[in-house]
């Protein structure tokens, strides 16, 4: 795992919709309010560039013919639920952050994605630096 | 980013699932108990979206409305889209617009409190047996879940599920209608629904070991449904109101239950101070207004003796006399043994322990109390006062294998050690087991 500064900072997907199908009103209410703390916290941080939920439908495109297929995603265990795009610049603070996801315990995964620099010369060239002074 | 409002209302403490209470309650209205189900459904889907767009906008301004709205707009979804209720589609659907879009507003209780009175009757209906109906009680009116359910009842997720399943499926089976019963009916379904009410409180009020705070729960949605029915013309009886009266009073004092250990303290050994004000005086009310009319039920006398504790200064200064005689009447229009046992206490508080003993020793039915923990507890504590310790010390020994929750256990392991060791017992200092055990 690189722990390269990436000042396009980082991306977590929340992924899982049907984790919460089985949650009482008082586990959701209680979920819910630790899940808008930890936004608003982030928030104030500043290390949100970015964050909404999805809807649990949408439609998928593919192929030459482009054919366009209904994605009813509705609870599946992979389906993306939400996002957070984190202005955080390394690998450890994303994973720090990821790991606060209040929905864990209840089988929702979040994946970690460093967001790719627009110009790739410019991250060999980080590398070949760090390389360089170690 | 959406942008987002920083100053976050705080959500009243249960408001989920008083709300879904609420909404199951309305939109069975409109589905009919027969699709009690699909409203269960459609309403944990807006639970659902809320957990899923509240964190990332901010909570609404009118957290209740919102719900409504949007259990409203995913159940019109549904019956267009999974063509429900063919025949009676435009009815159903006029019906759910013409449902108030303020669901905490004053004019969406008035509309449904017919509904959630008829859902309570239906789930308290005599044809389903009694642990199920309390168990339905919790799920569709109070919005408790299998497993906040299981704890309360201390017993498995699978049984509670299987509770709810049988309950459901004789409301088919047997046609159990949705409505609030008329005429002479209305009086005994009325008693069976207090006597859930009563159930629910009672299993919520037992001592319990580290799940105190799901059971208390259960304690105030007990009071929760008994208000509403209450507030009812068709429950607003003097016996409801003498139940709520025995509920509010009682729970006044669970405050003062334990002590900062979790260790169980006696009535004479808690802290007055400790109760809940604002519960007495409104049991207090509920027990004025139980008072009209002739109508005496047993809950009128444990109201009585319970309103009798609640106004003491202190142990000593107890209207033991006035206890005594709510005893004397209650045993005259009840069997249970337990009533009777309660009264032989309320005797040796007056008379002294020795005619404690003898009106133990008249209890109709002794036999069915010998498996009883409390039974033994009594006995030695009176034999205790009667100075007979070892005997005092083997009837705590023989409560103690009877009771299964571990504070009880403790407690009376400390007062047996105390005859034992001919030393005084002292309330509060004994090893109580931990919170987080």
């Amino acid at each position: 795992m690189n722990n390269y500064n990436n000042p396009n900072g980082y991306l977590l997907l929340f992924r899982g919709t049907d984790w919460h199908k089985e949650l009482s009103p008082e586990e959701i209410q209680r979920i819910m309010g630790e899940w808008g703390s930890w936004f608003d916290r982030l928030e104030r941080e500043g290390k949100l560039a970015a964050a909404n939920p999805l809807e649990n439908e949408g439609v998928t495109i593919s192929g030459k013919a482009r054919a366009v297929a209904d994605g009813p995603f509705a609870e599946s265990k992979e389906a993306v639920g939400g996002f957070f795009l984190l202005t955080v610049e390394t690998m450890e603070e994303a994973l720090a952050i990821g790991k606060e996801c209040p929905a864990l315990p209840y089988g929702l995964t979040v994946e970690v994605r460093p967001v790719a620099p627009a110009c790739p010369v410019g991250r060999m060239l980080k590398d070949v630096e760090a390389t360089a002074l170690a | 980013m959406p942008p987002h409002n920083p100053e976050i209302p705080k959500l009243t403490e249960h408001l989920f699932r008083h709300e879904a209470g609420k909404l199951v309650s309305a939109l069975t209205g409109i589905f009919g108990i027969r699709r009690l189900q699909l409203a269960e459904d459609v309403v944990q889907e807006a639970m659902i979206r809320a957990l899923q767009v509240w964190p990332y906008y901010g909570v609404p301004d009118n957290p209740a409305a919102w719900l409504m709205q949007t259990a409203k707009r995913r159940a019109l979804d549904m019956l267009r889209r999974e063509k429900l209720f063919q025949e009676k589609q435009p009815e159903i659907s006029a019906s759910l617009e013409r449902l108030p879009d303020d669901a905490d507003g004053p004019l969406f209780e008035e509309e449904i409190r017919d509904d959630r009175l008829r859902l309570i009757f239906t789930c308290c209906h005599p044809l389903i047996s009694q642990e199920d109906q309390t168990a339905l009680a919790l799920k569709t009116l109070c919005g408790f879940g299998i497993p906040e359910i299981a704890s309360a009842f201390l017993t498995s997720e699978a049984a509670i599920a299987k509770r709810l399943t049988r309950a459901k499926q004789r409301i088919q089976d047997q046609g159990i209608p949705f409505e609030i019963p008329a005429g002479n009916e209305l009086e005994s379904r009325l008693d069976g629904v207090l006597h859930v009410l009563y159930l629910l409180f009672n299993e919520g009020y037992k001592a319990s070991n580290g799940e105190s705070l799901v059971r208390e729960d259960l304690c105030h949605e007990a009071i929760r449904l008994g208000s509403l029915l209450a507030a009812h013309p068709a429950g607003n009886l003097p016996k409801t109101h003498a139940l709520l009266a025995v509920m509010l009073l009682d729970a006044a004092r669970i405050p003062a239950r334990e002590d900062d250990e979790g260790n169980i303290l006696r009535l004479k050994d808690q802290d007055r101070t400790r109760w809940d004000r604002r519960l007495i005086g409104a049991g207090m009310m509920h027990l004025a207004r139980a008072s009209v009319g002739t109508d005496l039920s047993e809950y009128h006398l444990q109201a009585g003796i319970a309103a009798c504790h609640c106004t003491a200064p202190d142990y000593a200064d107890t209207d033991w006399p006035r206890i005594l005689a709510h005893y004397d009447r209650w045993v005259e229009i009840s069997a249970s043994p337990i009533v009777a046992l309660n009264r032989a206490v309320a005797v040796a508080n007056v008379h002294g322990p020795k005619a404690g003993m003898d009106a133990i020793k008249a209890i109709a039915k002794p036999e069915q109390l010998e498996t009883y923990y409390l039974f033994h507890a009594v006995i030695g504590d009176l034999e205790e006062r009667l100075d007979r310790r070892m005997e005092a010390a083997a009837r705590f020994s023989k409560a103690m294998e009877l009771t299964g929750v571990a504070s009880e256990r403790s407690f009376l392991e400390e007062r047996q050690r105390a005859c034992e060791t001919n030393t005084p017992f002292r309330a509060g200092k004994h090893k109580g087991p931990s919170r987080t055990a």
